[in-house]
């Protein structure tokens, strides 16, 4: 549900024929159907679809994984790995959420006291 | 922060940078890209860059199409066109065959146009023997300083102004000069 709403309220889409190789910072939400290397910092949401692919250190508020990531997760709420979607990196944040069919390696922090 | 533009922009599922993102880097792709934020580093398209009134891009841009209403600092090419819009503000040097400027977009920089400019000047020639040939009724121009000169110099009225008038009356040469003239003209604007 989420999502959805995420998806219709996003400003900020990376097309799926896109790649980024730098930082991307911004308050808003960011959907990313292409490629991002680097870096990525958000006050809002980051969504990484089925066909984005994100090699990156990430620091948002929330992030939504389908796709593929590499790289540290830092979130200031909610981090949730959809089936289907392959994360090897860290993650840091209150809420962690892993769905059945998630590939994920690395590390689990959920010390809420940190926030 | 909704716009009627961010729907369309939406609905076409092209990539969009918003008004409060920053990207700093290289950015490439194969579809249109609309730009309402910030972009620095370098951006190369296969398709069409919009930048949109609150977006600054800072970047050495390659693409097809680029139709700016936002600011540019950097260098643009184009394989096809390059917009600016009235809102449109830029800094740097724009390449690309077809080269729009609206009334009321700011601009300071070089414009290549490079094969436009090669069919340009045929252009030119073309119609410099147009010009020329339309010249042999303006000869009555040159005649009237001799005549000046002639009557300043009483005595010499009988033998002078016969040879003039012969040397005018051999108007070719004298279409030639003229024709020279505003070659020069037309190197000039070449120049430009």
């Amino acid at each position: 549900m989420m999502e959805r709403e995420a998806e219709h309220m996003a400003n900020t889409v990376i097309g799926s024929s896109i790649v980024i190789d730098g930082e991307i910072s911004g308050e808003e939400d960011l959907v990313v159907q292409g490629t991002v290397k680097g870096k990525i910092s958000l006050k809002e949401s980051l969504f990484v679809e089925g066909s984005g692919i994100v090699e990156a250190d990430i620091q948002t508020q929330n992030v939504e994984v389908a796709g593929k990531v590499t790289g540290n997760i830092n979130a200031s709420q909610k981090v949730e790995l959809k089936s289907d979607c392959r994360v090897v990196g860290d993650i840091r944040a209150p809420r962690i959420l892993i769905a059945d069919g998630a590939s994920f390696k690395g590390n689990v922090d959920m010390d809420a006291k940190g926030r | 922060m909704a716009t009627n533009k961010e729907m369309t922009g939406g609905a076409a599922g092209a990539t969009v940078i918003g008004p409060t993102i920053t990207i700093n880097g290289k950015l490439s792709g194969d579809e249109d890209l609309t730009v309402r934020g910030r972009v620095e580093g370098e951006v190369t398209l296969t398709k069409t860059l919009f930048l949109e009134v609150s977006g600054v891009v800072k970047a050495n841009v390659s693409v097809k199409n680029a139709v700016i209403s936002g600011v540019v600092v950097g260098n643009v090419r184009a394989t096809e066109s390059v917009e600016l819009t009235k809102e449109g503000r830029m800094v740097g040097d724009i390449a690309a065959p077809r080269v729009i400027l609206v009334d009321g977009a700011s601009f300071r920089g070089r414009i290549e146009m490079g094969d436009a400019s090669v069919s340009r000047a045929a252009g030119d020639r073309v119609g410099r023997p147009a010009r020329v040939s339309a010249r042999p009724s303006a000869p009555p121009r040159p005649p009237p300083p001799p005549r000046a000169e002639a009557r300043g110099m009483a005595n010499s009225k009988s033998t002078v102004t016969p040879i003039l008038s012969k040397i005018e009356s051999k108007s070719p040469p004298v279409p030639p000069a003229l024709a020279a003239g505003k070659r020069k003209v037309v190197v000039r604007k070449r120049e430009r």
